[in-house]
């Protein structure tokens, strides 16, 4: 014990980084102009572009200047097995956890076509990864497309009453 | 910064991309969300029987002169989506002698609205008694022929005789009731003379002056001149893409997804008899241009103000709450009603109006597309609304169907409003291939026992065990024996008259209304809430105009009573707000109340 002031300064200073850290990475979702600021009109996946449905868009921002943005697009012009698999886009400017599953920053196209999970796709409709959704029966009106604020600090991205827990990394 | 060079680059790129890969492909205009492909060994839309099941309709259009009419709506490929949706039909005595008659629109073709063949014709039979009908188009003046949608019945001068308001692809039209068999088309004169493609209109007297407004939803935008591509252009060189417009991987119309929506417009009354816009003034113009059918002004909640439900095909349904101040605040998702109960955006066409589990409370059955449930919203006060179709029994009966009109009715005067259901499929193809639907389909009949739905079986060679493409239905009782009948409108078909012939059936009660303009109540008593209580059940009823599917129900107000030999009191709660009780001493019969007057 040479100097435990010393060591404890060090510790507080330690404390207050992560936890500022972790104040700036807490999600917000966006709303209004904030929302349709960043949410894209229309959406390129597998050979084709799409609009976005832009009432069921959403999008959340990680501290100050990373964000998250979903949304369904008008699956009409695909053919049934592309809509099979397909129902919007998901773009993240970081790298992020899908219900603890990392994904890299990018681009992608998702869906619900495997049973319990939310499937990842690549630009080509490749699937990338599938991670299994929560369902919260106890949801009052779910929507189409949504988020809100998780208790852990991210946010949930919900389709319907199914949901996978995003948060930043 | 970083972090949004790098959200800018993503977007950058994809719209880069984009319009490359647009040149090479169109883009996507068109198309419904349809169902995960499925092969079935039958269809389960037609041909549904059940030797042991009551006789309860007995089909006897071709006993009239209903028989003689023939809807027509596009050509029987059905290449475009106007071609499909038509048209309402209207219950509703407009001589004003008690009987009950029957107005039938009709759509029309693209070459017609050119001017290059004759138009199609809507027509009225008037109703003489004993199932005879009369043709009196020509006399009354109500071909129309213009691609017809929707009819709304509405006293909306006041003078004790029903007008007709009809929602056209093209221009909409007002017909007044002269009150001598003939009516005038005053809609230019009157300012309604609506654009674009008006479906299901409600009249209702939102603004409480006794004068009645009226609502006009708007479905989608169409030029003519600019068609979006028929099937038959699917996968040609140069052409459309296959994928492009198609029902389970085949090449079908387009629409209404990818086609742009079209508004809605709210026409308040002034007191000069014209009508003026107000549909931005009072929040309902629809700015996200839903794809709208079928709308009624209804009491929501249990203020004295009229509400507004707008059901949509393809997008969210809307609710609106007047506020009472000249305005209504949207409360589509806060109160239930936008979307069915997993938060899914359905294909809304029709809608019935009215209180099934007796519990004092408007609710609403929506029917939508094939491979989805219809919907049925129990209306738990407050302005909120449960889905409660599957645990009401209507959920898995209905996937199969393409549901358009709907309507509440009491067939066997039980005291429960049981319900009825019009069924067809808008894609002809359906029929060449094993996907368990089917073009025309069997209507469905539910029997409502304490709230719960059983389906009524059809007897074979019976009206329910017969396929119709039918769109438009409207019910009352046209011979006045105390059982509610129907009519259906079918697509590109002779229509369907259905007559009520149940045998156990309990006591009724029906009443004709009337307000008194003077106290600003709208004539024909629209907007007005009855509750009827007999022993320990209280029955709640209102007269509506619209829904349905755009359609007009007659304005009489029908009551089963089930075994009970008396009204224990009977309350009127009139568009003003005032409330009178009444006592009606005898029933199975046809009671006229007068506001501040009584029976006779």
């Amino acid at each position: 014990m040479k100097n435990p002031l010393k060591h404890l300064s060090i510790a507080f200073a330690l404390l207050i980084a992560a936890v500022s850290a972790a104040a700036q990475e807490r999600a917000t979702v966006l709303t209004g102009t904030e929302l349709t600021r960043v949410v894209p009109p229309g959406f390129y996946f597998q050979g084709l572009s799409a609009p976005t449905q832009m009432r069921n868009s959403a999008a959340a921002r990680f501290g100050t200047s990373r964000f998250v943005i979903a949304g369904l697009v008008d699956t009409s012009g695909y053919s049934a097995d592309v809509r099979e698999k397909y129902v919007g886009f998901f773009i993240t400017d970081s790298e992020i956890t899908l219900n603890g599953e990392t994904l890299a920053a990018g681009a992608y196209g998702f869906g619900f076509a495997n049973e319990g999970k939310i499937t990842i796709l690549d630009l080509a409709g490749k699937d990338l990864m599938s991670v299994a959704i929560e369902n919260d029966k106890s949801l009052r009106r779910p929507r189409p497309l949504m988020m809100t604020a998780d208790a852990g600090g991210g946010v949930r991205l919900y389709h319907g009453r199914n949901y996978v827990v995003i948060a930043a990394k | 910064m970083r972090c949004h060079h790098k959200l800018g680059f993503v977007l950058c790129c994809l719209f880069l991309v984009a319009p490359i890969l647009a040149q090479a492909q169109q883009p996507p205009r068109g198309g419904v969300s349809t169902g995960t492909p499925a092969t079935y060994t039958s269809r389960r839309t037609t041909g549904i029987t059940d030797p042991h099941a009551p006789v309860i309709f007995e089909d006897v259009t071709d006993k009239t002169a209903l028989a003689n009419f023939r809807h027509r709506s596009g050509e029987a490929a059905k290449d475009y989506i106007f071609d499909t949706p038509s048209g309402g039909v209207a219950i509703f005595d407009y001589d004003s002698d008690g009987k009950p008659d029957i107005y039938l629109l009709s759509g029309s073709t693209a070459a017609a609205m050119r001017g290059k063949e004759k138009a199609p014709r809507a027509a009225l039979y008037r109703n003489l008694g004993n199932w005879k009908f009369e043709d009196v188009t020509d006399k009354a003046g109500v071909a129309n022929e213009r691609w017809g949608f929707g009819v709304a019945v509405g006293d909306y001068n006041n003078d004790g005789r029903p007008d007709m308001f009809i929602g056209n692809f093209g221009v909409s039209r007002l017909y007044r009731n002269n009150g001598d068999g003939t009516f005038t088309d005053v809609a230019e004169k009157v300012g309604v003379a609506r654009r674009g493609w008006s479906t299901g209109a409600s009249w209702g007297d939102y603004d409480h002056d006794g004068l009645l407004d009226l609502f006009v939803p708007g479905y989608v935008q169409i030029d003519l001149g600019s068609l979006p591509p028929a099937p038959s252009e699917a996968g040609k060189p140069g052409g459309v893409a296959q994928n492009f417009c198609q029902f389970r991987g085949v090449p079908v119309m387009c629409g209404p997804r990818g086609l742009p929506g079209e508004g809605d417009t709210l026409y308040r009354q002034k007191p000069d008899g014209t009508f003026e816009d107000v549909s931005v003034k009072t929040g309902v113009h629809d700015p996200e241009k839903y794809y709208g059918f079928s709308s009624a002004f209804v009491h929501v909640n249990d203020d004295k103000l009229l509400d507004l439900i707008v059901v949509n095909d393809s997008t969210p349904n809307q609710l609106y709450v007047n506020k009472g101040n000249g305005t209504f605040e949207e409360m589509g998702y806060p109160s239930g009603l936008a979307l069915n109960e997993n938060g899914r955006e359905q294909a809304g066409m029709g809608l019935a109006v009215g209180d099934y589990d007796n519990d004092g409370r408007v609710d609403f059955h929506i029917t939508n597309f094939s491979d989805d449930s219809n919907t049925l919203y129990h209306n738990d006060g407050d302005n909120n609304f449960t889905d409660v179709t599957f645990q009401a029994g209507l959920g898995e009966v209905s996937i199969p169907f393409l549901g358009w009109g709907t309507s509440f009715l009491d067939f066997d005067n039980d005291g429960w409003q049981d319900l009825f259901v019009v069924n067809g499929h808008v894609y002809p193809t359906v029929d060449q291939h094993q996907w368990g639907t089917s073009y025309a389909q069997q209507a469905l009949l539910f029997r409502n026992i304490k709230g719960k739905f059983e389906r009524v079986g059809a007897p074979p060679g019976n009206a329910l065990a017969n396929a119709w493409p039918g769109r438009g239905l409207a019910v009352g009782d046209l011979d006045a024996d105390g059982r509610l009948d129907l009519i259906i409108n079918n697509l590109d078909s002779k229509p369907a008259l259905l007559r009520n012939v149940a045998a156990a059936t309990g006591h009724w009660l029906a009443l004709r209304l009337i307000g008194d303009p003077a106290k600003k109540s709208p004539r024909d008593a629209i907007g007005t809430v009855v509750y009827l209580t007999t022993g320990n059940q209280r029955q709640r009823r209102e007269v509506f105009s619209g829904a349905i599917y755009c359609s007009q129900n007659d304005l009489t107000l029908h009551f089963g009573l089930g075994g009970a030999m008396k009204v224990d009191k009977l309350e009127i709660k009139w568009p003003d707000g005032s409330i009178e009780t009444f006592n009606v001493p005898v029933v199975d019969k046809l009671v006229t109340i007068t506001q501040g007057k009584g029976t006779s």
